[in-house]
């Protein structure tokens, strides 16, 4: 956070960008900045006896069950720093996705968005042309899909098989402002981010 | 004690350089084994800590990934020329794909060296990591390509697109040995038609890891020398998969009723 603003001091900066919570097995959070936090009055939640699930898991839990009595029907949670770096760290975020699909989760890395598409419903994605594309492209993650079909690509299905193995939609094109996708399968959507 | 390596090296580059090299041969068992190891990784020129190109037997760039080559093998070698360098020692053999990420320099360049380009633009049904693997699949029919092994450098990180793509390559041709490489991370596809043991090289590799099943679930996994290991365990995207796993000794057996990826952190030297 300091980098992003280099004229000012460091702890203003961090203190404006102060986290609620922190959630993990504390594998990682280095003991300085968790005092630091600690002392700002951030939550610590220290979860290192469950090694069944990733840090992220945790955190999805935490707000899926924050506040209960509140409205989240339009809840949308963005995870910043979810690709790069360790690959089997990646899959985990993924997987994130496909453990709680009923959730919104965007995972945004620099280049990319990722987001899940659920088999339950057919969805339109609108797409904002000055800050996301063309580069798009549709993954059948966990299982094949017998059928998948969409409208506003370069390369559009029409009931197309997709698998590993196999076809995949990758480098497609957005070609215009709105995509649409129904498949017999939960399909992972990812876009270009642009450079500003 | 690993078997010794007779290197038959071929390099393709992907979004940057690929290469290959021979490998162990497989023991017929009940169920073939299937061996794997890292040697690839260690370093055979002291102030070079990248793993050896010149090594190779054949050497491709997937399209952009010549961009790539042309730019950074220069600063690996600051002292050099960077002419020098581009020319001498990490020329590509071939250049291949549908030529809408090289740069027109780039091309000029490794044109008037005598790299090999192979412009398969009319072809958009199989990505620029596709056409190398198929290049090298197909190339030289007579030659003895059992140990094989194909290594593909800058094939994780930037487009996410991109890597589901290069994920895919390991699928699609599932009986050919490809190791997919980033700075943090090795993956390779372990075929559900064989057992596995992977050599670990602890000086380079690890202890992260993990197996995923990709394309479909596994009902039943079984491993040994990991910290959790699994043992006739189910795994799907939406359930379990074993990420942030340990290695724990210098071999991990791992085998499935359904392909996995195998995953690995890579050490920094």
């Amino acid at each position: 956070m300091p980098r992003l603003f280099p004229q000012e001091d460091a702890s203003d900066v961090r203190r404006r960008y102060k986290p609620d919570v922190i959630k993990g097995d504390m594998d990682s959070i280095r003991t300085e900045v968790l005092d630091f936090y600690t002392t700002l009055g951030t939550e610590i939640i220290d979860k290192s006896h469950d090694q069944d699930t990733t840090d992220l898991h945790k955190c999805v839990t935490y707000i899926r069950d924050f506040a209960p009595d509140l409205d989240k029907s339009n809840l949308c949670i963005l995870v910043a720093g979810a690709l790069g770096g360790r690959f089997d760290h990646e899959m985990g975020n993924l997987n994130v996705l496909c453990r709680f699909s009923s959730l919104r989760i965007v995972l945004l890395s620099d280049d990319s968005l990722i987001h899940l598409l659920p088999r339950t419903h057919h969805h339109e994605i609108h797409i904002l042309s000055s800050i996301e594309g063309p580069h798009c492209g549709l993954i059948p993650i966990g299982m094949p899909s017998s059928s998948s079909t969409t409208t506003g690509l370069q390369w559009d299905l029409n009931e197309t098989e997709m698998r590993f193995g196999g076809l995949i939609s990758t480098s497609n094109i957005v070609t215009g402002e709105k995509v649409t996708v129904q498949s017999d399968s939960d399909l992972l959507w990812t876009i270009s981010i642009k450079k500003l | 004690m690993l078997p010794s390596q007779r290197k038959r090296k071929i390099t393709i580059s992907s979004l940057s350089f690929l290469f290959g090299f021979s490998f162990f041969p497989r023991r017929p068992l009940a169920m073939d084994l299937m061996h794997h190891s890292s040697t690839f990784l260690l370093p055979t020129i002291p102030s070079d800590h990248r793993p050896s190109l010149t090594a190779a037997q054949l050497r491709l760039c997937a399209d952009g990934g010549a961009n790539r080559v042309y730019d950074e093998m220069p600063r690996l070698f600051p002292q050099e020329d960077a002419s020098d360098v581009r020319r001498s020692r990490y020329k590509p053999d071939v250049i291949k794909g549908d030529m809408d990420s090289i740069r027109t320099e780039v091309l000029d360049f490794y044109t008037s060296l005598g790299t090999e380009i192979i412009d398969k633009s009319h072809d958009q049904d199989t990505t620029d990591l596709h056409k190398c693997v198929t290049y090298i699949r197909d190339f030289a029919p007579d030659l003895d390509k059992s140990n094989l092994c194909i290594l593909v450098a800058g094939a994780l990180g930037g487009r996410f697109d991109h890597e589901m793509g290069n994920l895919n390559v390991l699928c699609r041709f599932s009986s050919l040995r490809i190791v997919l490489l980033s700075d943090d991370s090795l993956i390779h596809l372990l075929p559900r038609t064989h057992h596995h043991e992977i050599h670990i090289l602890s000086s380079i590799e690890g202890p992260h890891c993990g197996l995923m099943p990709i394309g479909m679930p596994s009902s039943s996994s079984t491993t040994t020398g990991l910290q959790w290991d699994l043992n006739e365990t189910e795994m799907r995207f939406g359930g379990l998969i074993s990420t942030s796993n340990i290695v724990t000794g210098e071999k991990v057996t791992v085998r499935s009723d359904s392909d996995l990826l195998w995953t690995i952190s890579i050490k920094k030297l």
